[in-house]
């Protein structure tokens, strides 16, 4: 995936450390058994990277079977999983999208945005009232594209201003749009529904069985998709410059402003649709579960899981949180379960900081292909 | 009219001492350290839950320890919590500020489920500490007891740390690390214990403002997001890092939420303070007194 960032030092450092180490023995062990396989797939790999390796990277026979293999495992859940496993999986397909274009945004140029859910939430808000308060028989293919266009003029509206901040400023300020947009619901509650929300939007119950599933999976893989393309291009590369070391991309004559202003535009689209599909799931938009600042730190739960800058990382936490918390451990209290998914999120963060699905690509990497 | 102004200003100046109180201890860790401590609120939440503990008899056991002595507890329970939040976690992570404040809101979101496990997700009322309310005739209005004490408790406190800044060197250690961390250490200042002791400071802070917070206002699992969006814009305003500015911007937003609260009813309160906030925040991002140590 993308660039190795700095493990750091500290508790978290010396314990990967040790870790290393112990992995370095089982590395050798390991790649007796997985040998064979990534020579078996390495034509195919190669194959692959030579038409498509441009766009998406380059990876070995063991990296392509864990792609392949999620895929195939993603794409064909209607059939074997069972109802629980596939409800889980259209929330989830819905948080990859938010936690993805979290990652673009926040992720690859370094500036932590904790209004995320301002868009999503947005884009939702404008399909209900939309139903609401204009016509109730407004057909989806209206009040989909005003809703993302709305959400995408939320987010230049928040990204103008509080770009001109930086590091904590940046948070702060993109903590208390959350607040604002929050706040304005209840004087505003006329037309928002205040905090019992708005219904009346069309479910996904009225599509048929099978097509459920896909009417929220497509977008997710075509989004996860055109944002791959989007950070392996030189603008990801511009936008990891930004975070590692901003004054350098200015000295280099490129407008940093200008593209961190673009990752704003390449994340709200993509949150304006999932924020349409949230509502679509549902069928009611409620401040609760669609505006509050806990939905951004659960995007952010998810993309530290995976590993922060690397777009498919934040796709695999936000499967892995939502499984977590939808199927794992369903059946516990909604407090224990709680308590449990935010300890986990934060032994991630202090032990394994670059995140789980990085560690897994990298491990893969070292066991495969050429043995740098 | 004017009866409803007076009101505000008694009231406005009461609030706002209290609001200092959460402010000071959030802006003193990110001072020192550069950490942006989100847990800031949840250490709020543990002095008042631990004020409720200590003086209810019906919650743990039988214990019941007099009000003001339940205080006390508060305030140390809270210092050590904070204490220990430090050096058992933030310690290993403040090289990484973007870490160290996801973790730090992780850990607010575990205390706010343990809570809600520990105690039910309905809000809870604290034994006043002070009973009875104070009726100002010339005004006509009445002041709950708590709010006077609040005021008192709070200007005690911002004197013994003013004098505890500037006058004992201990202290003035932290102000050092404050202006200028290198500048501190060449000079022979442990950084870690400046930040141990900062961190024991601010818990014991929130920990007194967490008991009044909770007695005036609510004592639920939800507290601390309120008390420390507060705290966030009081910070900002008065310039991160800076004690006088907090005092100050303290005055400012308590004045301002009474006023709208008074004026324009409960659905804009909040609003206002946001706004100036991010009028603050663009015109003026450094604060009213933004880098004031470095200057003196």
């Amino acid at each position: 995936m993308s660039s190795e960032t700095d493990t750091g030092r500290g508790i978290g450092g010396r314990v990967s450390g040790a870790a290393g180490r112990v992995g370095g023995a089982a590395v050798d062990g390991l790649s007796t058994v997985t040998e064979p396989v990534d020579r078996a797939l390495r034509p195919i790999a190669t194959v692959y990277n030579r038409t498509l390796g441009g766009y998406f990277g380059e990876m070995n026979g063991l990296q392509f079977v864990l792609l392949v293999g999620a895929f195939l495992g993603l794409v064909t859940i209607p059939f074997w999983g069972n109802y629980t496993l596939v409800q889980a999986t259209w929330l989830a397909c819905i948080w990859g999208i938010f936690a993805m274009s979290w990652d673009i945004q926040s992720g690859y140029t370094g500036y932590i945005s904790f209004g995320h859910s301002v868009l999503s939430g947005g884009a939702a808000y404008t399909t209900a009232m939309l139903l609401n308060n204009v016509n109730a028989e407004l057909p989806m293919r209206i009040t989909i594209p005003i809703s993302v266009l709305i959400a995408l003029i939320i987010g230049l509206a928040i990204a103008l201003p509080s770009l001109r901040l930086s590091g904590p400023y940046f948070s702060l300020i993109t903590f208390v749009a959350v607040l604002i947009f929050y706040r304005l619901i209840r004087p505003l509650s006329e037309y928002t529904g205040g905090e019992t929300g708005l219904g009346g939007i069309e479910t996904v119950y009225s599509t048929d069985p099978v097509m459920r599933t896909y009417a929220f999976m497509i977008p997710m893989l075509l989004i996860a998709a055109a944002l791959l393309i989007v950070a392996r291009s030189n603008i990801g590369l511009i936008l990891v410059a930004i975070r590692e070391n901003e004054s350098a991309v200015e000295a280099a004559g490129i407008n940093a402003t200008k593209f961190k202003i673009w990752s704003f535009v390449l994340s709200s689209i993509p949150m304006g649709i999932g924020g349409v599909l949230l509502a679509h799931r549902f069928g009611t938009v409620t401040p609760g579960a669609f505006v509050v600042v806990d939905n951004s730190i659960e995007m952010i739960a998810m993309a530290v899981v995976g590993g922060m800058g690397s777009i498919l990382g934040p796709l695999g936490g936000a499967f892995l949180v939502i499984m977590l918390e939808d199927v794992v451990l369903s059946g516990f209290e909604s407090e224990i379960k709680w308590s449990i998914l935010w300890l986990i999120v934060l032994l991630i963060l202090v032990f394994a900081r670059d995140g789980l699905f990085r560690k897994l690509w990298h491990g893969l990497d070292r066991l495969g292909g050429d043995r740098r | 009219m004017l009866e409803s102004i007076l009101s505000v200003l008694i009231l406005g100046a009461m609030m706002s001492a209290i609001y200092a109180l959460v402010a000071i201890g959030f802006t003193m860790i990110f001072g020192v350290g550069g950490v942006l401590n989100l847990a800031h609120g949840g250490l709020i939440m543990i002095g008042a839950y631990a004020f409720l503990v200590s003086t209810s008899s019906s919650v743990v056991g039988s214990i019941a320890v007099p009000t003001l002595l339940g205080l006390v507890i508060a305030t140390l329970v809270t210092a050590v919590a904070s204490y220990v939040l430090y050096g058992g976690l933030v310690r290993y992570i403040e090289d990484n500020v973007v870490i160290t404040f996801l973790s730090t809101v992780m850990v607010a979101l575990l205390l706010t489920e343990l809570i809600h496990y520990e105690f039910g997700s309905s809000p809870r009322t604290l034994l006043p500490i002070a009973d009875g309310t104070l009726h100002l005739q010339g005004v006509g209005t009445r002041i709950n007891y708590m709010y006077i004490l609040g005021f008192v408790v709070s200007w005690i406190a911002i004197g013994l740390l003013w004098y505890y800044v500037s006058r004992t060197d201990e202290g003035r250690s932290i102000l050092a690390v404050s202006m200028s961390e290198r500048g501190a250490q060449l000079t022979g200042v442990d950084l870690e214990s400046v930040k141990s002791r900062t961190w024991l400071i601010a818990g014991a802070l929130a920990g007194l403002a967490g008991v009044f917070l909770g007695t005036l206002q609510t004592t639920s699992p939800e507290m601390w997001l309120n008390p420390l969006a507060i705290a966030f814009i009081i910070v900002v305003i008065g310039g991160i890092g800076s004690i006088k500015g907090s005092v100050v911007a303290a005055y400012l937003i308590g004045y301002l939420e009474q006023f709208t609260l008074e004026f324009l009813g409960t659905g804009y309160q909040g609003i206002f303070s946001l706004v100036v906030l991010v009028a603050v925040l663009l015109l003026k991002p450094e604060g009213l007194f933004g880098r004031e140590f470095a200057h003196e």
